[in-house]
């Protein structure tokens, strides 16, 4: 309930305090939510198999969203920066998938 | 990176599932949920347990109560970051989106495509410009000329009759109870008023134009045909200083007309309005041969 209101708070403040975002980070923060969410899903399904640990949690959390913006900011120095955000992206986007069918069958059982 | 790489923690996962990898313990608990669902029905509750919790009452028991424990507040740190960083990134998303997520080369492009824009505008707009300012230049020479035009024309009106005119001049009226006043003695006055500089004359109500005749007539006198009876009342405009001696020089216009019995009285005025008009006539014969 807490994460939840966290998350709820999260997205109200970043509405209302609209910040400006550093040109440094701009290129990796799009990438970098689509990883948190990654680790999101993969947190609620092993919420829902009963092998949470927050720990863990928080160390993927924090490794997905590292990891995802090393790989962007590799492929800019490399010149192939679009294409690997289009790769991460949907590496992120296949396990995102895979984590919301487990906790759909979870939750609705089918 | 995810959770179902770690190794569950003992806590949460007594038994025989701790070794399991997560994908034998999917396939492995598909099963085991029809039981769990057959056991919500009446008289097989007592085989569920706490430790064979189905998924969905792990998320209920996250959800509620609320519980201030060291993992649910770190999450929602977490989860406060996703949310403030989707919230930025979706608002920094609406704005020029055509733009931003453009390659470098196309930005490049749009911005070339933009500068020879921006320069065609500008030629076409000093084009324009400069047509504005022929236009401008041409519609006041015009409207010069149509002012000059005005202003001949109201000249020309003057001298021709066919406008009014004011000014300071004199008036001359000639009392003439014995009838002796012939025309040819108001050409005279005519001829010698015109000789002083006068610019408009008109007669008891006639105006008198370059193309005006005298004649004698009956009973008076008549000009251009209008009979015209005594006392002859001449309003002249021009300057009252040239035309008032003019008249007076001796042996001049006065002093015959005296000789005729006639009494003549000479007034000089600031404001004389002649305002006799004349229809214009355009000539049947004789043409313009300036154009």
């Amino acid at each position: 309930m807490i994460a939840v209101l966290g998350l709820v708070l999260g997205v109200v403040a970043g509405l209302l305090v609209r910040p400006e975002v550093p040109a440094v980070v701009e290129p990796y923060l799009p990438i970098a939510v689509v990883a948190a969410l990654d680790a999101v899903f993969g947190g609620l399904r092993a919420m829902l198999d009963g092998i949470f640990d927050d720990k863990v949690f928080v160390v993927s959390f924090l490794s997905n969203v590292v990891v995802a913006a090393l790989i962007v900011f590799l492929g800019d120095k490399l010149g192939v920066g679009a294409q690997l955000s289009t790769g991460v992206v949907v590496v992120l986007g296949i396990r995102i998938f895979s984590n919301a069918a487990a906790i759909r069958r979870h939750v609705f059982r089918a | 990176m995810n959770e179902r790489d770690e190794t569950p923690s003992p806590k949460r996962t007594p038994g025989g599932e701790q070794d399991d990898t997560p994908t034998t313990r999917l396939r492995r608990e598909l099963p085991q949920e029809v039981p769990s669902a057959a056991a919500e029905e009446p008289g097989a509750a007592p085989r569920e347990e706490k430790d064979k919790q189905t998924g969905r009452q792990r998320l209920a028991q996250g959800l509620w109560p609320p519980r201030f424990t060291r993992a649910q507040l770190i999450v929602a740190l977490l989860l406060f970051g996703l949310g403030f960083g989707l919230a930025i990134q979706v608002a920094s998303n609406n704005d020029d989106s055509a733009l931003r997520g453009a390659r470098q080369e196309d930005l490049v492009r749009i911005l070339d495509e933009l500068d020879d824009r921006t320069q065609r505008l500008e030629e076409e707009k000093q084009g324009l410009e400069d047509q504005r300012t022929e236009l401008e230049n041409s519609s006041d020479q015009a409207e010069e000329a149509r002012k000059q035009t005005v202003e001949k024309e109201r000249q020309l009106g003057i001298l021709a009759g066919t406008v009014a005119a004011q000014g300071p001049g004199i008036t001359l009226t000639i009392n003439d109870t014995k009838g002796t006043v012939e025309a040819d003695m108001l050409l005279d006055a005519i001829q010698e008023l015109r000789a002083a500089g006068a610019e408009a004359i008109q007669v008891n109500g006639v105006r008198v134009v370059a193309s005006t005749y005298l004649t004698d007539s009956d009973e008076g006198i008549s000009v251009d045909g209008n009979k015209i009876t005594q006392p002859f009342r001449f309003k002249v405009i021009g300057n009252p200083q040239d035309l008032e001696p003019a008249l007076n020089i001796p042996g001049g216009v006065v002093q015959t007309l005296e000789k005729e019995q006639a009494t003549v009285t000479v007034a000089r005025g600031d404001e004389i309005v002649v305002d006799a008009l004349r229809a214009a006539k355009r000539p049947d014969y004789a043409r313009s041969s300036s154009q």
